[in-house]
């Protein structure tokens, strides 16, 4: 029982890591049907921040997420002005290369800026809380779980009653009535690709203690983000941490309940269940914000 | 308006790829730093050529400049300090042509096959990896020429049959021989395995299995993982119900990073852990502090074991030569490179020539003591005089523990 | 109004031109094939140009589902690491039993054949989807089949992966890749001219109109697909002969997707000549250039691709020849048409302005 009770806590555990680095990618997908490749080397970004802060002036990272949220929340501004901008107009390929491009800039910059070297930030959030020998509940990861509810539930909000908020869901779900209507569509796509960014870079925060830091660390991150949100449902905020938690619970049980070789199963797991959920269920699992059907154009 | 959009984001761009350029070049500089010294070798007799590719950008940069470094350290001393390698009556000077590999299996063949043919290499000496070794030491087995090498460890290639490819490290699976041992001696029942599914993790385990076995030591599990795992929850879960004496895990550095956050989250105390990858790296124990205390890892070499040779002197004196040209201490990745090129080195004096048959035959003659350790070669090209050493994080040092001829502090077990 | 029939008119006026890029094609073919008989070329150069050629036909055959039924595959690699497995796991039946492995041409055939076989099953599922989602579960078909061939342990030999007897016959290999190389331009040049060609590039322009027309496209694109991953599945088993051994992470790259998309783009999507010069472009470039700005080359990548993108959507053919499909036409941007430097939207004159162009 405690065997099960053990899993379960894991597997939440490993869905609020999930929800925290899937939610950015989600809404600009969303919302401007870009497909952002290069999500992972904007966790890896934030993540350097976070390190740094831990490193050169031992701030936890749970306390210098809000300044990585505004440099990255600046830097996702930037890039959207410069680049991103230019693509979403266009084809999804062009969206798709473009972005990978970014993504092997970023990799190639901070490996020429920090080395391929590993780097970890240090918590004092860590350890775990014993409920009985057999039972224990991850902090830092549980602080992490906290930090998704709450962005969650924030986001929830802010899309659902704020002004923008109203302006971003419906620019994601027809742009050309939303302009009509009088929705400044460039401002709204410049504050959805800012916010997003921040919060990925936030992420990368909260998972610099967990993951060592390094340049290459990113593309594992995109293609589950990716996983979980082809699944889950575009832009669908509730999607994201229905997705993240479907996932992390049916990989911690897969690892735990299968011998040898339960965890590369549940690796596999994740991109079965993807190409299964795109062939079968084309429209996505959750509704999202954006009305799909995968084999419509 | 439009065009002068796109001409700023052009300049922005040109701006980025010219301070790359820059950036590269600064690079570049730095492993100019690690580079031999331009010694005149005309006042030798002749040049013996050695070959290596070695990466110097991709995944395996930082363990390709050690080994570059490595290397390196023997073409200095060997040109400056020795006087050139002894071939009958004559004074050989040593040169390494060396290209980048880029981690890549494609560009490493690439480069062998150029250097066999083109740069007509009379040795080679090897790439950093085992996957890398894998497919180029099949090149030079194929051209007939010898790879001697200390940083691609694993079973497999030494189970193909090449007469070219020796290994002066010790192989992957006895990896964990001497701190099995020892941790037998302590009276270790139980216990369980966790490795990465790739080559050199997987012939470890596999060892590890064998030599636990052969210790009267129970196996109660053992688990797989791929690479890039983001968590070991699950198998760190397993094996608290296990209870297991020991765990013994590995593969990437990262791994072990897991490894010790998922045993701290889940109240998962063995009395030893024994991790491959990472604990003789000071930078793990810096940046996990209190939480690797304790933890036991294999190391091919430390300056602190007490091996001596003729050459080099002893490994402390090796290790103090090498902070001198290269201003860091030797990690062991490094001392295996200047390893592999002394063997060599020591074989070519042995034949009187550098003709590949009579070389061949003196390496697996080769019988000598060196800073590295006894060097010997059994019939698979495999140093198995060369006992693997084991290091264990005491206070936040890294100490060698066993085997006792190369121990400086007793193992602490249970780790407290 | 029909880019796929651009009329014979077109066909016939441009038959000079094409005459010319013909026995320029012809010569290069020659000079590659008698220059390694004159002696003037190392095993180092042999494998150099063998490895040029076998990036080259990978990309011609992400060429033929990416540039002219439209559909971008993002995953492409995993028919070069299927047949590279396939006829490793053939071959090395050999040490495990007494002479039991298969000799290397019918494995190698036999290892095509099955990433072929593959490609159809897999492609008829996921060729329902359109647009960035079959990219997607192309990705996710990559990811999950080389996951599944690691723990798939007692067949592949898991995360250790196989080795091969090192059979180094550079110039043989050499000759054979050459050849299907220039099968392969030869087969898309006629393709082009024929009825499947052309409703191939039907289904990129409008898959329902052509449906409708009574095209079979789900027959038609998963042919091609399954046909497209059958021969990169030939150049991955004679990638992994001479590899002498593979593993998950050397059979299965991204990369060599990268590198076809890459290729085919700098050299000009659904074109002929397009993904040989592009491809061929980027692997010299990259062995020429690249080696010597270190960990730059990444970064120089980086942005070379975003410009290319942006700026030279046609590729380097589109830069002579406008028949080229531009990026603008595919996915759902049917609207915009690139004319002469310019980018307009809607039904301009634009089918027979570029036809007679």
């Amino acid at each position: 029982m405690s065997y099960f009770a053990q899993a379960l806590i894991n597997g939440i555990a490993l869905g609020g890591m999930y929800t925290i680095l899937v939610l950015g990618f989600s809404i600009i997908w969303g919302v401007m049907g870009v497909i952002n490749l290069a999500h992972g080397e904007f966790v890896m970004v934030g993540a350097y921040l976070a390190w740094m802060a831990s490193d050169f002036w031992d701030v936890d990272p749970f306390v210098s997420a809000p300044a990585v949220f505004a440099v990255m929340l600046l830097f996702g501004y930037l890039v959207q002005r410069v680049l991103v901008n230019r693509i979403i107009d266009r084809p999804a390929l062009v969206s798709l290369l473009v972005m990978f491009g970014i993504s092997i800039i970023l990799q190639s910059v901070m490996k020429v800026t920090f080395s391929a070297d590993f780097r970890l930030a240090n918590t004092d959030l860590d350890g775990a809380w014993r409920l009985t020998d057999r039972l224990t509940v991850p902090v830092t990861r549980f602080w992490v779980l906290v930090v998704a509810v709450g962005v969650t539930a924030g986001l929830n909000l802010f899309l659902g009653r704020s002004r923008l908020g109203k302006s971003i869901r419906a620019a994601a779900q027809n742009r050309e009535a939303a302009r009509i209507v009088g929705v400044d569509i460039r401002k709204v796509y410049a504050v959805t690709f800012a916010l997003c960014i921040g919060l990925t870079g936030v992420a990368g925060a909260l998972i610099s203690p967990l993951l060592a830091v390094q340049p290459f660390q990113g593309p594992p991150l995109t293609l589950k983000a990716f996983a979980i949100t082809a699944m889950a449902g575009l832009g669908s905020v509730r999607g994201a941490l229905g997705g993240a938690m479907v996932l992390g619970l049916v990989e911690a049980m897969l690892a735990l309940y299968v011998d040898r070789i339960g965890t590369n199963l549940a690796v596999v797991a994740s991109f079965v269940l993807l190409v299964a959920a795109l062939v079968l269920r084309p429209q996505g699992i959750f509704k999202g914000l954006r009305h799909v059907d995968a084999t419509s154009t | 308006m439009r065009r002068s959009v796109r001409a700023f984001v052009l300049l922005l761009l040109l701006v980025t790829a010219t301070t790359a350029c820059g950036e590269g070049s600064v690079e570049d500089a730095a492993p100019a730093a690690g580079e031999a010294a331009p010694v005149d070798l005309s006042a030798f007799d002749g040049t013996v050529r050695i070959g290596a590719a070695l990466s110097e950008t991709g995944k395996f940069a930082v363990e390709g400049r050690d080994s570059r470094q490595g290397y390196n350290t023997w073409v200095r001393w060997v040109n400056e300090e020795y006087g050139g390698i002894r071939i009958g009556e004559g004074r050989y000077g040593a040169e390494i042509v060396y290209y980048d590999d880029e981690s890549d299996a494609d560009t490493a063949a690439n480069l062998i096959q150029r250097l066999i043919d083109e740069d007509r290499v009379d040795f080679l000496l090897g790439p950093y990896s085992s996957g890398l070794t894998t497919g180029t030491s099949a090149i030079a087995e194929a051209n007939n020429v010898i790879m001697v090498e200390g940083n691609g460890t694993s079973d497999t290639m030494f189970e193909r049959g090449f007469r070219n490819l020796f290994l002066v490290a010790t192989v992957a699976s006895d990896y964990t021989k001497s701190a099995v041992e020892a941790l037998a001696a302590r009276g270790v029942r139980t216990a369980v395995i966790a490795h990465e599914d790739t080559t050199f993790p997987t012939s470890v385990a596999e060892g590890a299995r064998r030599h636990l076995e052969a210790n009267g030591i129970e196996v109660l599990a053992i688990e797989k993982y791929p690479k890039d795992i983001q968590d070991v929850s699950a198998i760190m879960t397993k094996f608290r119900n296990l209870g297991p004496d020991v765990f013994l895990g590995g593969g990437h550095y990262n791994d072990a990073v897991l490894f010790v956050n998922a045993a701290d989250e889940l109240g998962f105390e063995p009395d030893a852990m024994l991790i491959t990858v990472g604990p003789s790296n000071p930078r793990l124990v810096e940046q996990l502090d209190d939480d690797v205390e304790g933890v036991l890892g294999p190391t091919q070499w430390e300056a602190t074991m007490a091996y001596e040779g003729d050459w080099f002197g002893s490994a402390a004196d090796y290790a103090a030569y090498y902070r001198r040209l290269w201003g860091e201490p030797p990690v062991y990745q490094a001392a295996s490179a200047t390893a592999s090129a002394l063997a060599l080195h020591l074989a070519i004096e042995a034949a009187g020539s550098t003709d590949t048959d009579a070389v061949r035959q003196a390496l697996r003659a080769l019988r000598a003591d060196t800073f590295y350790g006894p060097i010997a070669f059994d019939e698979r090209g495999v140093n198995t005089a060369k006992p693997m050493g084991t290091i264990q994080v005491q206070d936040g040092e890294i100490l060698v523990v066993a085997p006792d001829a190369a121990a400086v502090a007793a193992l602490v077990y249970p780790r407290g | 109004m029909s880019r796929a029939a651009p009329g014979a008119g077109a066909v016939a006026r441009r038959w000079p031109a094409g005459r010319a890029v013909g026995v320029g094609a012809l010569i290069v073919l020659v000079v590659l094939a008698v220059l390694p008989l004159l002696g003037g070329t190392s095993n180092a150069t042999l494998l150099t140009l063998t490895l040029m050629l076998t990036s080259i036909g990978v990309a011609i055959n992400w060429n033929l589902t990416g540039g002219f039924t439209g559909y971008v595959d993002f995953g492409h690699a995993v028919w070069f690491g299927i047949g590279a497995y396939a006829t490793a796991i053939l071959i090395s039946l050999q040490s495990n039993g007494p002479q039991v492995g298969w000799p290397p041409v019918p494995a190698i055939l036999v290892g095509a054949l099955v990433a072929g076989f593959l490609a159809a099953i897999i492609g008829r599922a996921t060729m329902r989807l359109k647009g960035p989602y079959f990219s997607i579960a192309m990705l996710g078909t990559f990811v999950a089949l080389r996951e599944i061939v690691r723990v798939w342990s007692p067949l592949t030999g898991g995360g250790v992966g196989l080795t091969l007897p090192p059979y180094l016959n550079r110039m043989l290999f050499y000759y054979v890749e050459l050849a299907l190389v220039a099968a392969l331009v030869v087969g898309t040049w006629w393709l082009r001219r024929t009825r499947f060609g052309a409703a191939l590039m039907a289904i990129r322009e409008d898959e329902v109109g052509a449906e409708t027309r009574g095209i079979d496209t789900t027959l038609l694109k998963t042919a091609v697909f399954s046909f497209a991953g059958l021969s990169t599945g030939l150049f991955g088993a004679l990638w992994a002969y001479q590899n002498t051994f593979v593993d998950p992470d050397i059979a299965f790259v991204e990369v060599r997707t990268i590198d076809a998309v890459m290729g085919t783009m700098l050299g000009g999507l659904g074109t002929v000549a397009g993904p040989v010069l592009g491809a061929a472009a980027l692997y010299w470039v990259r062995e020429l250039l690249w080696t010597h700005l270190l960990d730059a080359h990444l970064l120089a990548q980086g942005v070379l691709l975003i410009v290319i993108v942006l700026f030279v959507p046609r590729g380097l053919v589109g830069l002579v020849d406008r028949r080229g499909t531009s990026l603008f036409e595919l996915w759902g941007w049917k609207g915009w048409r690139l004319e002469g430097r310019r980018l307009h939207r809607g039904p301009a004159a634009g089918g027979e302005a570029e036809a007679a162009s």
